[in-house]
């Protein structure tokens, strides 16, 4: 295990790399990238160490160690340290390989930038928060990375800053992420007070699950503290309704939503959860509010994905979708399958979108309006958005199709174990998830369809719009040369002022400039050309990844020379996971912490495979099953194997199997979908496109059910247009003006004071003393002090009486 | 042992005093010499704090070290008493860091009507008054430094201020000396139910603390009503906040400086040094009133921020908002809660302050500080002056991993778990407030990401785009670096808490479980 104690190395090399490129990257040669892509080299394959030596362990006790420590006061800590086990190492191999991918393709796509060299800190400062949340031993440290990665987004959104439309997209992304975290703060808050009656280290993930899987949390505190932390991860992980800084957010250069906002970011909340999942595994009534919320994510956004044109919005609401398939499917107790679907949209979204991001680097234009026949031009980019979209659509054997089936079968399993349990509500979220995911996949299938037909078949339609023959000519012709791409990109290395004036000379040769996010309108003006060798490598080796993973947890894992003893599930399961069941469910009881940590020394790396039982409503590749001795429960389950009317409520389900029904009705919606996009755009891009002229749905789709303008005109209108200046008038006018009153009302007694009762009464008696009293208030009127010292001497008197009159009623 | 010479900490307190008297001596007419031996003086100050800081022994923080105790006023009883700890520590080493750091920037940036005699020597007197507040252990001698503090701060405010000076240094005068009134009524009356509870010394303010509780319940409540008066104005609580925009719109950069990190910090030092451990049972009972005030202060605050459209008078309301944070944190009467709000006086020092010295700078530059007139574009401009305003505005919106979340986030959690006396009548009301205190966030993080967008982002307006603008220039690197650091480090390593911890926890044992 020695490799786990390492973890800490890939969170700092990316920290140290980011300060290093903001202070000297731009002295260096390639402006810092090298700096950047060094470490993430380096941390990738400590993460794959990592990565490896977890799998091939099975479940494996959890590294934890705290390095820094504050107190909060009292006994409660801050700490910061890692925790690594089997989750842990399948972020890290997911954030560093995407990351070490998209800074790869940076170099190329963001080359000549202004900020290149800031660009490159900000990806490694990103990547260094996410590590920082992602080996978070406690909820505190997990807070921390959450608002760093919140921030690094906000500054990469608004990364074209200088137009009012990127900065709006920037602060939009800030602040609904930051209306989530109200209930993230306040969730953690109410767990770690909820915790404190029982340990001091009131923060910690490993103490919160226990205590909860021990039954030990009281009731409101579980519900209050999850429902709250679900709130942020909603925001986070863009669930409806506060998924609309989401699709805005693509204002940000396409390989930052690559990385931030597709592939790692935004699937922090659903590992939140995951990590928190004997917490949240608790309350029927916060894993309803998951299924129902991840449910109408997943089954709406996909249809505004639909009358898209710009390639990265319909990649965003995909990305929304999906998310929504991750959270449903933990609502529905499918643990295992809603990270399995984060791991592997993790590869296949950051592909889409690195591929729409060297469309976009050729053309000049994110519409799709403006692509066509790109097949022609771009093979490379062309074959690997295929790949990536069939793993999106779920086609047989690629990752997205084995994530989403684990999805749907965990779906069927829950709602037969609510069945059975007497609790009508899983047998309705079960459903739910199971047929609106089917009806999802097939809207996946369809929007995936649409784009790819758009962008890649028919013929080009953009400004310069060539035949392809014309297009073969230049080629041979030598006017499209694809070294110019690398030529340019040295020079830009040396002389970064000359890159403006190179390609305009350039532009002949197809060079593809720079900031093709940044609308440059008229960009389009020659010939697009397939991306330079960053570009391309970052694609092929996503999109081979893009297959494999989905095996580790798909039920042909043993077929492709896998073990069921080590899968996806045995990966990323905890002992502590493999004893939690749901209290709601029959024959569930809390989990016996004593005999937990006593039965982990043997235990470690034991397989857990048997405390499944398996659903059995279709013949599957049989497990061999070796129940795990930890408790009698899992003899129970066991037992109750194949049986219809017994319930499995553990939260892991063993090895996947193979599922036929689901397996027919999956690739049956998806040749449907297809089948459909075919039939309109697949030989060329319809005149009249139908989903743009559906009426009243299309109105709806295309206004986005008219979220944003509810957001607009319900929250920022009336907080910044109405309750701010009512704050600030009532503060000037009606505070103040009591302040402001009181002290002129002062200054009136002193007035009447003086005027009338001293020198008309007082002093009219007594002349003599007129003349100095004259000529005091003579000095003390030029004075501007003057107004000070008579009041402070009123008050001194108010004093003396205020004294007195204490005194004499003690 | 060091920290048993007390000469040494008086020494460091008045030394300033006799700064003063030396710059007065100099001719005028060397006005470059005066700022340079500005420097020298106050860097000497710090000098004897740093190696005071040195001295101090951190495990034993909850016990007073560099004690002075001399008789003073027999006739009342007053004592000289003074010491340092834990709590006192920052406080007392902030003053002397911003104070220096304020002689420095004033060698270049002095405004209207110049005048650095003046000038320096009333900082001086200014940072004797407010070190002597965080170093006095004798309520007399408290309130005398405490109102020392009024008086070189009205006229800084007075004679360099802004066009509205003369009405904003009487305000900001006449209503702390208002509040002031009711805290010497409620000193007085302590000492009066003192002498007749038989304690030794009824004006000290550890034996006062240690007493657990002196008078009756009502007596109490009413007493603290006093102090609370007197605090409130100064921190200031909402709603007795109104002088405070005013002050420091007029006040000059160095003014609003030490206004936002020092002198508003007496206010929530005082509710935790003096209010909280004198009066238990009447801070039990006026606690729910200090946490709703607090919480609306945050929220209203915020919102206030949002309708300014004068930086500084923005930076000003956030103050309102983060001491807010601070007083909710004093209301949960735990350890947490003290914690909280004395590290959410530390970071609010640093980050506001660095915040003020930045609008100083930015009118400096602009000759203006209205928002719609800048328009945007300084990043263009002056993209390093840009950088750092968004990176202490991210600090002061309270992001993790900077100065300013570990003051709100422990004071939301203290406020979820309050002193038991508390939280049996009043959980409930503690949950609310923690969740309107988490929503006000967010209100404060669009108020600066706002002003970023208006001032920062985008491309500079006409007027703007021919106008060289300097960008951030070495006397201010020199006066901000350390700030700058501190509002780095103070994020991931939050060392204040454990120079804190062992006084808070003595402290709070006086609250004797509320």
């Amino acid at each position: 295990m020695e490799a786990l104690n390492y973890a800490w190395l890939i969170v700092a090399l990316p920290f140290v790399a980011a300060g290093v490129i903001a202070a000297f990257g731009r002295l260096m040669p390639l402006k810092g990238a090298e700096v950047g892509l060094a470490a993430i080299a380096i941390a990738w394959v400590v993460a794959v160490m990592i990565g490896y030596q977890t799998f091939v362990n099975g479940p494996v006790e959890a590294v934890e160690q705290v390095f820094w420590s504050a107190p909060l006061g009292g006994s409660v800590l801050i700490e910061f340290g890692q925790y690594v086990d089997g989750l842990t190492a399948m972020m890290l191999v997911l954030v560093t390989t995407v990351s070490f991918m998209v800074q790869l393709y940076s170099r190329e796509y963001m080359h000549g930038e202004d900020r290149f060299t800031y660009f490159f800190a900000m990806l490694s400062l990103f990547t260094f928060s996410m590590l920082v949340l992602v080996v978070a031993p406690n909820t505190l440290q997990a807070l921390v990375g959450w608002e760093l990665v919140g921030v690094c987004s906000y500054l990469l959104i608004g990364y074209y800053w200088l137009e009012k439309t990127n900065s709006d997209a920037a602060n939009k992304a800030f602040l609904t992420t930051k209306f989530g975290d109200i209930g993230l703060v306040v969730g953690i808050i109410v767990l770690s007070v909820g915790v404190s009656a029982h340990t001091d280290n009131v923060f910690s993930i490993r103490e919160t699950t226990e205590l909860a899987a021990a039954g030990m949390l009281s009731e409101p505190t579980i519900v209050l503290g999850c429902l709250l932390i679900f709130l942020g991860a909603m925001a986070k992980s863009g669930q409806m309704p506060l998924h609309v800084w989401l699709p805005d957010a693509m204002a940000g250069p396409t390989p930052v939503s690559a990385l931030i906002h597709a592939a790692t970011m935004v699937t922090a909340g659903v590992f939140l959860i995951a990590r928190l999942y004997p917490v949240f595994a608790q309350s029927l009534a916060v894993m309803n509010t998951m299924a129902i919320v991840g449910t109408i994510t997943l089954f709406f956004a996909g249809f505004v994905a639909i009358v898209q044109d710009d390639i990265k919005k319909v990649l965003a609401y995909s990305t929304i979708s999906q998310l929504g398939y991750m959270v449903a499917a933990l609502g529905v107790g499918g643990y295992t399958a809603g990270i399995f679907h984060l791991f592997t949209h993790g590869f296949f979204k950051a592909l889409l979108f690195l591929g729409s991001g060297s469309l976009i680097h050729a053309i000049h234009s994110n519409n799709m309006s403006d692509m066509g026949g790109m097949r022609k031009f771009m093979p490379v980019t062309f074959w690997t958005f295929v790949v990536g979209s069939l793993a999106l659509a779920g086609f047989p054997l690629t990752a997205g199709f084995f994530s989403k089936d684990e999805v749907l079968v965990s779906a069927q399993i829950w709602a037969s174990n609510g069945a059975a349990s007497g609790v009508s509500s899983t047998a309705l979220t079960g459903n739910l998830v199971f047929w609106l995911g089917l009806a999802g996949a097939m809207v996946t299938t369809f929007y995936m369809g649409r784009s790819v037909f758009l962008i890649f078949f028919g013929t080009h339609r953009g400004v310069s719009a060539h035949t392809p023959e014309e297009v073969e000519a230049e080629v041979a012709a030598g006017t499209l040369d694809p070294q110019a791409e690398m030529e340019d990109l040295d020079q830009a290395a040396h002389d970064q002022d000359a890159v403006d004036d190179l390609s305009q000379q350039d532009v002949a040769a197809g060079h593809a400039g720079h900031g093709s996010d940044h609308d440059h309108g008229s960009g389009g003006h020659h010939l697009p050309h397939e991306s330079g060798w960053q570009i391309l490598t970052a694609l092929v080796v996503l999109a081979v990844l893009s297959v494999p993973v989905g095996f580790l947890g798909g039920f042909l894992w043993d077929e492709v020379g896998g073990s069921t003893e080590r899968n996806f599930e045995t990966w990323t399961a905890t002992h502590l996971l493999e004893e939690v069941s749901y209290p709601f469910l029959a024959d569930a009881h809390p989990v016996d912490l004593e005999e937990l940590h006593g039965g982990e020394a043997e235990g470690a790396d034991a397989d857990h495979a048997g405390d499944g039982a398996e659903e059995g409503e279709a013949a599957g590749i049989s497990t061999d099953v070796t129940p795990l001795a930890a408790g009698a429960d899992l003899v129970l389950a066991t037992e109750a194997e194949g049986g219809e009317g017994e319930v499995d409520n553990h939260v892991l389900h063993g090895a996947p199997e193979f599922h036929l029904n689901v397996f027919v009705l999956a690739l049956g919606g998806f040749l449907a979908a297809i089948a459909l996009a075919w039939t309109i755009y697949g030989r060329s891009r319809p005149m009249r496109d139908p989903v743009l002229h559906m009426g009243g749905v299309t109105t709806l789709l295309e206004n986005k059910y008219y979220f944003d303008d509810i957001g607009y005109r319900g929250v920022v209108v009336p907080v910044r247009d109405w309750l701010a200046p009512a704050a600030s008038w009532s503060s000037n006018v009606i505070l103040d003006g009591i302040v402001k009153n009181t002290g002129g009302a002062v200054k009136r007694l002193a007035d009447v004071t003086y005027f009338t009762i001293d020198q008309k009464v007082i002093d009219g008696g007594i002349n003599g003393g007129a003349f100095s009293a004259a000529w005091i208030s003579s000095k003390l009127k030029r004075l501007q002090s003057g107004d000070v010292q008579r009041y402070a001497g009123a008050m001194l008197a108010g004093v003396i009486v205020l004294v007195v009159v204490f005194a004499a009623a003690r | 042992m060091l920290n048993e010479q007390g000469w040494l900490l008086s020494l460091a307190l008045f030394f300033p005093v006799i700064g003063a008297a030396i710059i007065v001596a100099m001719p005028s007419e060397a006005e470059r010499t005066v700022k340079r031996v500005g420097v020298v003086l106050t860097g000497i100050t710090l000098a004897l704090s740093t190696v005071i800081a040195f001295g101090f022994d951190y495990s034993s923080g909850d016990r007073l070290q560099f004690e002075t105790v001399v008789p003073w006023i027999d006739a009342i009883g007053a004592r000289y008493h003074l010491g340092i700890d834990g709590i006192s520590m920052p406080l007392f080493y902030l003053t002397g860091l911003l104070t220096f750091l304020c002689a420095i920037y004033t060698t270049k940036i002095i405004p209207e009507p110049g005048k650095p005699k003046a000038f320096l020597a009333l900082m001086m007197l200014l940072q004797t008054g407010m070190a002597g507040t965080f170093l006095a252990f004798d309520l007399v001698l408290f309130f005398i430094f405490w109102e020392v503090v009024l008086v070189p701060m009205y006229f800084m405010i007075g004679m360099w201020g802004g066009p509205r000076r003369e009405y904003a240094s009487v305000k900001f005068f006449l209503y702390t000396l208002f509040g002031s009134v009711f805290m010497l009524v409620g000193f007085l009356s302590v000492y009066f139910a003192a002498s007749d509870a038989g304690l030794a010394n009824p004006w000290d303010i550890i034996e006062l603390s240690q007493a657990a509780g002196i008078g009756t319940s009502t007596f109490q409540t009413f007493a603290f009503l006093g102090i609370f008066l007197g605090f409130a104005i100064k921190v200031p609580v909402w709603p007795f906040h109104t002088w405070l925009p005013d002050a420091h719109t007029e006040a000059p950069t160095v003014g609003s400086v030490l206004l936002a990190g020092v002198l508003l910090k007496m206010g929530t030092y005082g509710f935790i040094r003096i209010a909280l451990p004198i009066l238990p049972e009447g801070a039990v009972r006026f606690a729910p009133l200090i946490g709703v005030l607090g919480v609306i202060g945050i929220i209203y605050g915020s919102l206030a921020c949002l309708a300014q459209s004068d930086v500084k008078r923005l930076i000003a309301f956030s103050s309102v908002g983060h001491m807010g944070f601070v007083m909710l944190g004093i209301s949960a009467m735990n350890e947490q809660g003290i914690q909280a709000a004395l590290y959410g006086n530390i970071a609010h020092a640093v980050v506001t302050g660095m915040l003020f010295f930045l609008a100083g700078s930015l009118h400096e530059r602009y000759h203006t500080r209205d928002i719609a007139t800048i328009g945007g574009g300084m990043l263009v401009k002056m993209p390093r002056y840009g950088a750092l305003l968004v990176f202490v505005s991210m600090a002061s919106l309270g992001l993790p991993g900077l100065a300013g979340f570990w003051g709100e986030f422990g004071a939301l959690w203290a406020a979820r778990s309050p002193a038991p006396a508390i939280a049996a009548n009043w959980s409930g009301l503690y949950l609310g407030l923690v969740i309107a205190g988490a929503a006000g966030t967010v209100l404060t993080a669009a108020y600066f990401l706002w002003l970023i967008q208006r001032v920062g982002l985008g491309t500079p307006t006409e007027r703007w785009a021919a106008e060289p603008l300097a960008d951030v220039m070495p006397i201010e690197w020199v006066s901000w670096t350390p700030l700058l650091i501190l509002v780095f480090v103070l994020g991931p390593f939050p060392f204040v808490f454990n120079i804190q911890d062992p006084a808070v926890t003595n402290l709070v044992s006086f609250l004797g479980g509320g």
